[in-house]
C-alpha cells in the first residue's frame, strides 16, 4: 500500500513546489500591485533558460558540477536583476489604476514578446540540463526509485513559504508591504515610497517564477511554449488558492499538481485537464477560492 | 512654518482650488472652514502630496515641498491624519500608530519615546494599543489617526474634520486632547478643517472661510 501511495505522494509534492514558485509569485504581485501579470510565466521560462544556459556554460567549460546548484539561483536572480524593475518601471507602472481589460491587453502584449524574446536569444531546439539532478542521486525505498532532487524541490517550496511569511510578519519591509496593500494612499501620507515597493513586489514575483523556471530545468528541460503552459496552471492555482493568498497559493498547488498526478496515474487522458476541472469544481462553490476574501464594500 | 502660495488643483477638468494662499505659523493653529467641496480636503491632500496641483507653491520653512515627493513629507515633519481615519484593518492599534515611525526609518529610541509620548497625550489609546485597528470605532479610530499622525508631526499637523461623525462626548474627548497637545508641543503649527465653525472657536487661532476653491474670509487672532 504504502509502496504505491508514497511514490504519488513524492511525485505530487515535487510538482507542486515546482507550479507553487511561480503561481506565489502571480498571486504576491497581484496583492500588492492589484494586476493580473498575464506574461507572469515569461519569467519561469525565461529562469528556465537561464539555468539552463548557464550549466551548459558551466558543463562546456570543465566547472565543478555542483556549481550547478548555486547557477539555478544565480539565473533566476539574474532575471528577476534584469527584468523586474525594467519591466515594472517601464510598462506596468502605467496600467496602476487603469481597467482589468488595460492591464491584460498590455500584459499580454508583453508575454508576446517575452516569447519571441525567448525563441531570438535561445532558439527553438529544447535545453536540457539535468546535472543537478543526477548529482544528488536517487533514494530506494520498497524496492522503489525515489529521486532525491524531488526531495529538494519540496523542501525548498517549504523555505520559500515560511520565509515569505516570516518577511511579512517579521520584518520592516513586511510591515510597509502589508501597509501598501491596505491603503496605498495613506502609505505615502505616512511615509512610505510605494513605487520603489511596487517594484520590490513586483521583482520578488519575477524572481519566483525565474526560481521555479530554473529547478524545473533538471526535471523537464526547457522548450518554447514552456510560459504559455505555466502561465494557465499558475493563475489555475491562484484561483484556487484565492488571489493574494500566498499560503492558499500552497495549498492549492498540492491540490492540483495531486490532481495532475492521480490523473496520470489511473486516466492518462485526463492529465492536461485535471487541474482545470479542479478549478471549476471550487470555483463553482467559492468564487473567491479556498482561502480568498470576498471583497467588502468600503463606505 | 508652511507657506502655501497661489494653490490651484483641477481634477477631471474641474477646478477645485483657485489660487489659494495662506501661511501656517509655528505654535499656532488655524481653522480652515468650508461647506463639504468648498476644497478643504484637497488643500490637506495637495500638502501631503497626494493631489497634484495645477499651480502654486508649497514652502515649509525654505524647503520647497516640490523637491519632495509625497512620501518624503512625512520624513519632513508634516502629520496628516486624514478625515476617513484611513487605520490599517490588519495592524493593531499600536502598529497602526507606529507606522510612520518605521517608514521614515526612525530608530528604534525615539520611536519608543515618541510612541510614549503618544500614550501621554492620548492615553485611551495605551489600553487599546493590542486591538486590531479595524476592530476600532469610528471615534476612536480617529484619536488613533491623530496618535499616527503625531509620531512624525515635528513642524506641522494636519487634521481632516477630525470631529466629523464624533459622538459629543468623544469629541468633547478630542478637543481635551488637542488642548493637551497644543501646551505640550508648543512648537508645532496645526492646521483644522472643520465644516462647522463653532467646534473648534476655544482653539482656533486664526480662522480661514474657503468657499468653492476660493479662500473668502480671514479671521485673525480668536480670543
Amino acid at each position: 500500500m504504502l509502496n504505491s501511495i508514497l511514490p504519488l505522494l513524492v511525485d505530487g509534492l515535487a510538482n507542486a513546489a515546482l507550479i507553487f514558485f511561480v503561481a506565489v509569485g502571480l498571486t504576491l504581485v497581484f496583492s500588492v500591485l492589484r494586476i493580473l501579470n498575464v506574461a507572469h510565466g515569461s519569467f519561469y521560462s525565461i529562469g528556465a533558460y537561464g539555468a539552463a544556459s548557464l550549466g551548459l556554460w558551466l558543463v562546456s567549460v570543465g566547472a565543478n558540477p555542483w556549481l550547478s546548484y548555486p547557477a539555478l539561483l544565480v539565473s533566476a536572480a539574474l532575471v528577476a536583476a534584469l527584468f523586474g524593475p525594467t519591466i515594472e518601471r517601464l510598462l506596468v507602472r502605467w496600467t496602476y489604476g487603469k481597467g482589468e481589460a488595460i492591464q491584460i491587453l498590455v500584459t499580454f502584449g508583453l508575454f508576446l514578446i517575452l516569447e519571441d524574446l525567448q525563441r531570438m536569444v535561445f532558439g527553438v531546439q529544447s535545453l536540457y540540463q539535468d546535472t543537478p539532478m543526477t548529482l544528488l542521486g536517487v533514494t530506494m525505498v520498497g524496492g522503489v526509485v525515489y529521486l532525491n532532487y524531488q526531495i529538494l524541490l519540496i523542501v525548498l517550496a517549504l523555505i520559500v513559504l515560511i520565509g515569505l511569511r516570516l518577511l511579512i510578519k517579521r520584518t520592516r519591509m513586511g510591515r510597509l508591504l502589508a501597509a501598501v496593500v491596505a491603503d496605498r494612499e495613506v502609505s505615502e501620507a505616512m511615509g512610505i515610497n510605494t513605487d520603489r515597493i511596487f517594484m520590490l513586489a513586483f521583482s520578488i514575483g519575477v524572481f519566483l517564477a525565474a526560481l521555479g523556471g530554473a529547478l524545473a530545468t533538471p526535471t523537464t528541460g526547457v522548450a518554447p511554449g514552456l510560459g504559455a503552459e505555466t502561465m494557465v496552471l499558475a493563475f489555475a492555482v491562484a484561483a484556487i488558492g484565492g488571489l493574494g493568498q500566498i499560503e492558499g497559493a500552497a495549498i492549492a498547488a498540492v491540490i492540483v499538481a495531486t490532481a495532475k498526478v492521480l490523473a496520470v496515474y489511473f486516466v492518462p487522458a485526463l492529465d492536461s485537464v485535471a487541474p482545470y476541472l479542479v478549478m471549476l469544481a471550487v470555483l463553482m462553490v467559492r468564487p473567491q477560492g479556498l482561502f480568498g476574501v470576498a471583497e467588502t464594500r468600503r463606505v | 512654518m508652511l507657506s502655501i502660495k497661489n494653490l490651484d488643483v483641477s481634477i477631471e477638468g474641474a477646478q477645485i482650488l483657485r489660487g489659494v494662499s495662506f501661511d501656517l505659523e509655528a505654535g499656532k493653529t488655524t481653522v480652515l472652514i468650508g461647506r463639504n467641496g468648498a476644497g478643504k480636503t484637497t488643500t490637506l491632500r495637495t500638502v501631503m502630496g497626494l493631489q497634484t496641483k495645477t499651480g502654486g507653491r508649497l514652502m515649509l520653512g525654505k524647503t520647497d515641498l516640490d523637491r519632495h515627493p509625497g512620501y518624503g513629507r512625512a520624513k519632513l515633519g508634516i502629520g496628516y491624519a486624514p478625515e476617513d481615519r484611513r487605520l490599517i484593518p490588519a495592524f493593531t492599534v499600536e502598529e497602526n500608530i507606529l507606522l510612520p515611525a518605521y517608514a521614515t526609518r526612525m530608530q528604534r529610541d525615539e520611536r519608543q519615546r515618541r510612541l510614549n509620548e503618544v500614550y501621554d497625550l492620548l492615553p485611551q489609546l495605551k489600553t487599546m494599543g493590542d486591538r486590531p485597528g479595524g476592530g476600532v470605532s469610528g471615534g476612536q479610530g480617529k484619536m488613533v489617526a491623530l496618535g499616527r499622525a503625531l509620531m512624525v508631526a515635528d513642524h506641522v499637523l494636519l487634521l481632516d474634520e477630525p470631529f466629523q461623525g464624533l459622538a459629543p462626548a468623544l469629541a468633547l474627548e478630542y478637543a481635551q486632547a488637542l488642548k493637551r497637545l497644543r501646551e505640550a508641543r508648543p512648537e508645532i503649527a496645526f492646521l483644522i478643517t472643520e465644516s462647522s465653525p463653532e467646534l473648534l472657536s476655544s482653539i482656533a487661532d486664526h480662522s480661514l472661510q474657503i468657499e468653492r476653491g476660493l479662500i473668502e474670509m480671514e479671521h485673525g487672532e480668536a480670543a
